[in-house]
Order: C-alpha cells, then structure tokens, then sequence
C-alpha cells in the first residue's frame, strides 16, 4: 500500500477497491460452488480467513480482470462492477453480484490524501465479505453447473483495450434484489448489490 | 611297623639258635661219616671253625644289632616324629574341643534359659489345667445335670412310647374301621356306578326325548308349510279355475287384443298427426305473439306518427310564425348549421373579447405596477426635491454667513489696513485677500452649481408630475375603460375565472399525478439500476473475452458437437447393419431393429467378424483334417478286414471284398431299427446260401460270416 496509515491517495484506494474485489470473487466463487472446494485455500487477510483459489486458469483470468480494473479505477472511469453467474444449460442468468463505484473525480485532481485510515476502511470491507459469506443462507440453490462472468461498466469514452469486448449488461429476467453493505475509501465508494432469479416456489 | 622290625629281630634270633642247634647235628653226622682218626684234629679245627663262624657270626650279628639299633632309632624317630605330630594333632583338637566345649557351655546356658522359660511355660500351662480342670468339673457337673435331665427325658420317652403304643393300638382299630369304612365305601362307589349308569341311561332318553321333540317341532313346522302350501294350492287350484274362465275368454280377447291393435295403430297416428298439430300450433302462437307484438308496435307507431304529426305542423306553424323556410328537416338541419355557425362566430368573438379583456387586464396590472412604480418615484422626487430644498436653504443660510464672514474679515482687513503699515503685511494680507477671494469665488460658484442643480430637480420633478398625471390620467382612462368592459362580461368573466380556477385544479391535480409517475419512474430507474440496467449513451458493458463463462460455453459447444458426430455416425453405421442384415438373415433385420437404441458398437461387431472368420476357417481344417482322417480309417479297414464298406442309402451299408472275382460281387446290410444287421439278398448273397445258413442262421455272427466269405474267395484266387 503506497497510502499512509492517516490519509490515502487515488492510487492507494484504487488498489485497495482492486484487492477487495479480488477477495470478494473468490469468496463468491467459493461460498457458490462455482469451483469445487478442494481447489480452494485458506488465507488470512483483513484479520480474517478468506479462501483463494489455485485453479491456475482461473488466477490468471483473475489478475487480468483485476489489473486491469486497478487501472480503470485510478482513472475512475469506472460505474459498476458486476459477477454474474449463468446456468450452462439454459444459459440462463441466475445470480448478478453487482458492485456500484461512485468515483470521486476531484481526486484526480487534486492529489492531496483523504483523511481516513486504512484500519476503518478494511473494517467496512471486512463487514461486507462476512455479509457475502452470510447470504449464501437466503440465496436459492444452485443445482445445475454454472460458470461465471466478470462485466464492467466503464464510461462510454472509454477506448476498449485488447482482449476486452462490449457485452450486454446480462440482467436477470424476473429478479429479486438484496442490498449489501457499503464502503468507502472516500475516494471510491462502493454499493453492493446481488441479484437472483425469483424461484417458482416463492 | 614296629612290631614287624621287633618281630623280624626275633625270628633273627630264632634262626640262629635254630641254625647254631642244626650244624650241631650234621657236624656229628659228617666225623661220624669221616672216621674217628682225625676226629681229634677235626674235631679242634671244627671248633676252631666253629669258634671262627661264631665269632663271624658274632660279628655279623653285631652288625645287625647294628643296623637294627639304628634302624630302631629311625623308628624310633619316626615313631617320636609322629608321636608328636599326633601330639600337635591332638593339642589342635583339644582346642578345637575347648571351642566346641564353650560352645555347648554357650547352648547349655541358652538351653538353661529356655528351661527356665519352659518351666514358666509349665507353671502356666499348669495354671492353664488347673482352670481346664475347674471348667471340667463344671462341665461335669453340667454333664451330670444334663445325665439327670436325659434320665427325666428317658422317663418321658418310655412314658411316651406307652402312649405310642397306646396310639397304635388305637390306629389300628381305626385302621380296622377305616377298612370296614373302605369297604363301605367301595360297596357306596358300586352303588354310584350303578346310579350313574341309570343316569347315563336316563340322560340318554332324555337326548332321544328331546331329539323326538325336535324332531317332532320339524315334523310339526313341516305339517304347518304343508298346510301353508295346501292353502295355497287351494289358492292356486281357485286361480287355475278362474285361469281356466279367463283361458275361455282368450279368443273374445284375443279378439279384442286385434280390436285393441288396431285403435293402438289408429292412435298412434293420431298421436303423430296430435305432435305435429301441436308443433303447428306452437308456431301459430309464435306468430301470434309476434302478430300482437307487432300490432303493439304498430299502435305505438300510429301514436308517435300522430306526435310526430303534431310536431310536424308545430314545426310548420312555427316556420311559417317566424318567417323561416322550414318546411323539412334538411331545411331546419340547415337552419341548426347556420346558428351554429354564427354560434361559433359569436363564441370567436367571445374569445378574442376574453382575449383582449385579458390582454387589458394585463395591461393594467402593467400600468398598476408602473403606477405604483410612478409614485414611488414621485415620493422619491418629492422627497429628493425636499432635501434639495433644504440643500438650499442650508446653502443660502451659508451664503448668508459666508457675506458676513466677507465682510466682517473685509472689516477687519480693512482695521488692519489701517492700523499697521502696508509695508510690513501688505502682500500677506493680499495673498490671504485672494485666497479669501478665490474661496469666495469658489462658493459663489458652487452655489450657483447647486441652483442650477436645484433648478434641474425642479424641472425633472415637473416633468415627473406631469408624467404622473398622464399616467393617471391614462389609468383613469383604463379604468373607465375596465369598467365599462367590466360591466358588460362580468358574468363572462366570473365563468372564464371560473373555468380558468377549474383549468388550474385540474393543472394542479395533473402535476400532481405526474409528479407520482415521476417517482414511480425513479422508483423503477432505481429497481433497474439494482437489476443492472445502464444508460447505453453514458456507459459501456464491457468483459474480457476469454472469460469462463465463454470458455465454459465453447467447451459445450465443442462436446454436443462431437456427441452429434458421433451420432450421425452411429446412426449411419446401424442404418448399414439393418441392410446388411435384411440380406443376410430376416431375423436377424427384426433383431437389429429391435435392437436399434441399444446398438453394439462397430468394434464389437469388427470383433465378432473376425472371431467369426476364425471359426469358419477352423471348420474348413477341421473337415479336410476328418475327410483325410476318413480316408486313412477307410483304406486301413479295406487292408486290415479286406472288405470296402460303403454307404449306399441311408442305414445301407454295401461290403465289397478284396478278393471278389467280379466287380460287382458284394453284400449288401441293412441296419435294423433296434441296431442289428440284416444281410440283404444280392446276386452275390445268393450263392453264399451254405455260409448264409452255416453262420448266419445257425452260428448268428456276422464277423465269422464274413471271414469264412473271404477265406473262400482268397482259396478260390489262390486255386486259380
């Protein structure tokens, strides 16, 4: 972390909003069942244990998105970030995990760090990912093999680098949405939001 | 020892005397042998001799003496040698003695001890016989009492074995009468027996009693249903004879059956022709309803024609009355369009009044607002106009005072003038004149600045009140105007305020309708927003193209891809196996298509083709291996028994020998159903007819029938 322990700057928040992301996929993918378990281990971050994955294709893919991502936040072209989970035999959305980054774009300006601690920050984000592990309890099952996507939503000047295409937003027809925690490094501030298919039985 | 060395001392000492007393006698012996002339001589130098060997054997006993005394004193050592090695032997045991003597002083003294404990042990013990032998007595005099006690309880005994006996005599009366009473008994038992069997017996007829009484009931019930039924056959003979009347009246009702038919078929047409008839009359009072609902109509018609009439001529009379050409509808339709159409002239022109009244309105609230602006202004004028006055006042005041100053300094100077030489402050003074001077001028100056200014306001403030006026005039105008306006559309404009105020609710109200879909909108724009939704104009979607989800997705692709390959594939190899098996098998077709979900694969059946030509070709070897076999075993039995069998028909078997004159000399067998052989009759058998009856009907064997049949043809060959 560049940032110091009192204050932070863009790029500090950039890689912190970064790492949480990278965390909060992989506790996703874990708490889903996208992967199987076995290719999970355990590692203390935040002053908690997290799972991380050692599937190599998908650590790769991972560092990918979240590098560039990292970069998009410095710039703070980024809205929203979204992990949508598609059934492979239907096709079908079935869960969005979606995260709204409101970017302050005065910090890119002025460089002058925010007065606000790393340790309260890591608390907030923290409380979000125990709030992701906790609503695998309310989320219906996922009973048919699914893969998972990674969508950005970028500001439309934005130039599409290599390996990167326009998608569609992928919304889930007929959803339930449930508000998560927020946090926010008062440069980025991030909303959590998941999405899933209403079941027939509800 | 020694005594030995005594004992061999002695017996050389007995030798000698022996020997000293023998030579004696064969001395003698020896000068009586010898003659007596010489005995003298001899006889000296015999005892010279003599005295020579004694002394010899003096010496040499001495000698011995000798060696003995020395030999002695050896022992003698020896023995004292010993004597005191026995000495210190038995000094050491002495001591050894003096040991085990203190030793058993040491044990006595213990012993002493223990006697005296045992004597103790002793006194007690007998202290102990003593109390023994006090408890002994009193056991004895126990006993003694115990011996008085049994000798009561013998008494006892004795008088009870008198009352035993007693009692036994007594249970052998009883038991006496008890027999007596057994005897009783068994004769009462008899006596039961007896009783019992007559009760049995009576039981007995009583089950027969009531067996007949039951069966007496039954016969009794019988009776009653026999009755019942006489009854009731004399019922039925009564109905049979009123049968047998009714039976003669059958031809009357057979007749009146035909009668009756025919009124059946008679009135079933007329039932036929009644529904149709009633069909007729239903449509018939259809007809009529709908007559009478028409005549109705019809009534209502002619009445409301007559109305109609009236109005009519109420129309005519009316278009005559008011001048108008109304004579018809279109005329009076015209009529109604042209009012209409100068009602919408007169509502045009409405409008445009409303309009210019609303357009002077306007103008006169903008008028009022000028107004009110106008006297604002005129009592800002006023009151600029005021102060200036008092402005003026002040200056002229000044003015005033400035004149007195003038001339009260000018008098002064002047004073000055004339007290004090000009010399000494004449250009002071001067200097300062001027300056008084120019100030004065400077004040004349700015007075005459202010009057002018002052004469300004005064203009500006005439021209505003003139203003003012025309504008007040012009409002009173207006108002006049309004006024009149006013006075001829009040109720007009009362309606349009109306309409207007109702125009502003209805506005209110859709605002505030609006105002809600608005924020069901928000509401919505947020639901989306949370569901993923994006403005397409701001924002891009955008993924790296090698996500999971795609490569997932491709991975199917690739799968259902290759399954379908291989289905069609599947599907094209069954299709070619269902041919190939039509041709080759029918059921084999009807198996494959049974079969054709659950197809084998191709392997398999490349598998099972190969296995299959293996097979065949074992079989070819196997058959060439059997013909050649055959052929080795066939000529090996026309070597061996001379005869070449053949299979002519089926269970016909035709030998034909080595040895036959002719080619077609041979037997001919038939085997039988149960397996025996039959010679068959051939040119050949017949003249065999010796061999046939020797071996075959008389010896039965086949084998010797033949060799005998070859033994005859080979000495036939060999003769020729």
């Amino acid at each position: 972390m560049t940032s110091t322990l009192n204050g932070i700057t863009l790029k500090g928040s950039a890689e912190l909003v970064a790492d949480f992301f990278s965390f909060g996929i992989n506790s996703i993918l874990y708490q889903r069942g996208i992967y199987p378990p076995e290719t999970f281990t355990r590692v203390t971050h935040y002053d908690m244990s997290l799972q991380l994955t050692t599937d190599t294709k998908l650590k790769n893919y991972l560092t990918n998105v979240v590098s560039q991502l990292k970069e998009w936040l410095f710039e703070c072209t980024v809205q929203k970030f979204v992990l949508v989970i598609t059934c492979l035999e239907t096709n079908e959305v079935l869960e969005r995990w979606q995260f709204d980054i409101d970017c302050d774009k005065s910090a890119k300006e002025s460089s002058a760090p925010r007065e606000k601690s790393i340790k309260s920050i890591q608390q907030e984000i923290r409380s979000v990912i125990r709030q992701i592990t906790a609503s695998v309890t309310f989320l219906p099952l996922l009973e048919t093999p699914c893969a998972f996507d990674l969508l950005v939503y970028t500001d439309k000047d934005l130039m599409v680098p290599d390996k990167w295409e326009e998608s569609g937003p992928q919304i889930i027809d007929q959803s339930e949405e449930v508000r998560l925690r927020s946090f926010t490094t008062t440069i980025h501030k991030v909303n959590s939001v998941v999405a899933y298919k209403k079941t027939d039985s509800v | 020892m020694d005594f030995e060395d005594d004992t061999t001392v002695l017996t050389t000492l007995k030798s000698f005397n022996s020997f000293i007393s023998h030579t004696d006698v064969p001395q003698r012996l020896s000068e009586n042998s010898a003659g007596s002339g010489n005995l003298q001589s001899q006889y000296k130098r015999s005892m010279e001799l003599l005295e020579a060997a004694e002394r010899a054997q003096s010496k040499n006993r001495y000698l011995q003496l000798d060696g003995e005394k020395k030999q002695m004193e050896l022992s003698h050592k020896r023995a004292r040698y010993e004597l005191e090695k026995v000495a210190s032997d038995s000094a050491r045991d002495l001591e050894h003695e003096v040991d085990r003597n203190q030793d058993l002083l040491g044990r006595l003294k213990k012993f002493e001890e223990r006697e005296t404990e045992a004597a103790k042990n002793l006194s007690e013990q007998v202290e102990a016989t003593r109390a023994l032998r006090k408890s002994m007595e009193g056991l004895n005099r126990k006993l003694e009492e115990r011996d008085t006690r049994l000798n009561t309880a013998n008494q006892t005994i004795s008088s009870l074995k008198d009352e035993i006996r007693e009692l036994k005599q007594r249970i052998q009366n009883q038991d006496s009468t008890i027999s007596s009473q057994t005897l009783e008994n068994q004769e009462l038992q008899e006596q039961l027996d007896l009783q019992r069997r007559k009760h049995q017996e009576v039981s007995q007829l009583c089950q027969t009693l009531q067996a007949a009484q039951s069966s007496c009931l039954e016969h009794m019930i019988k009776i009653k249903e026999l009755e019942r039924r006489l009854a009731l056959q004399e019922q039925d003979i009564a109905i049979v004879k009123t049968v047998k009347s009714e039976v003669a009246k059958v031809p009357d009702l057979e007749k009146d059956l035909k009668r009756l038919r025919d009124d059946n078929v008679f009135l079933r047409e007329s039932r036929e022709n009644c529904s149709l008839l009633k069909e007729e009359v239903k449509g018939l009072r259809r007809k009529l309803e709908r007559m009478e609902k028409k005549t109705e109509e019809l009534v209502n018609i002619e009445l409301e024609k007559e109305r109609l009439v009236e109005k009519l001529k109420a129309w005519e009379n009316l278009g005559q009355s008011t001048g108008l050409n109304i004579r018809k509808p279109e005329d009076l339709s015209r009529e109604v369009i042209h009012i209409q159409q100068r009602e919408i002239a007169l509502k045009e022109q409405n409008y445009t009044l409303n309009s210019r009244l609303r357009s002077a309105e306007r103008t006169q609230n903008e008028h009022r607002a000028e107004l009110a602006q106008q006297r604002s202004k005129t009592l800002e004028e006023q009151k600029k106009r005021e102060m200036q006055e008092s402005l003026v006042r002040r200056l002229q005041k000044r003015v005033l005072l400035l004149t007195k100053e003038r001339d009260g300094m000018r008098a002064i100077l002047e004073s000055y003038d004339s007290e004090l030489a000009p010399t000494e402050y004449s250009p002071q003074l001067s200097r300062r004149l001027r300056e008084a001077e120019d100030i004065l001028q400077k004040t004349q100056s700015h007075n005459v600045e202010m009057e002018a200014q002052l004469m300004k306001a005064q203009e500006e403030t005439g021209t505003l009140k003139l203003q003012l006026q025309t504008v007040e005039l012009e409002l009173e105008a207006l108002k006049m105007h309004q006024a009149s306006s006013a006075d001829s559309n009040t109720s007009e404009t009362k309606e349009e305020v109306n309409i207007l105020r109702q125009k502003i609710e209805d506005l209110e109200s859709e605002r505030q309708r609006l105002e809600e879909q608005n924020n069901i909108l928000e509401m919505r724009l947020e639901r989306h927003n949370l569901q993923g939704d994006y403005d397409p104009f701001k924002t891009r979607v955008l993924h790296f193209k090698m996500n999971p989800t795609t490569v997932a997705k491709q991975e199917r692709q690739q799968d259902v891809e290759a399954l379908r390959e291989e289905v069609t594939r599947l599907s094209e190899l069954v299709r070619s196996l269902q041919e190939g098996g039509a041709m080759v098998q029918g059921d084999c077709s009807i198996n494959a298509s049974g079969f054709g979900l659950s197809l084998p694969p191709s392997k398999e059946v490349v598998d099972l083709r190969k296995q299959m030509e293996s097979l065949e070709l074992k079989i070819q070897r196997l058959k060439e291996v059997f013909q050649r076999k055959i052929q080795e075993f066939r000529t090996v039995c026309y070597v061996l028994t001379g005869y070449q069998i053949d299979i002519t028909t089926e269970n016909q078997y035709r030998l034909t020998s080595v040895f036959a004159e002719h080619m077609d000399d041979s037997l001919l067998f038939k085997k039988g159903s149960n397996g025996s052989m039959q010679l068959m009759e051939t040119e050949f058998s017949r003249t065999l007819g010796e061999m046939v009856a020797l071996h075959l009907h008389h010896q039965k064997s086949i084998p010797a029938f033949l060799s005998a049949v070859t033994l005859d043809l080979f000495s036939r060959q060999t003769t020729i």
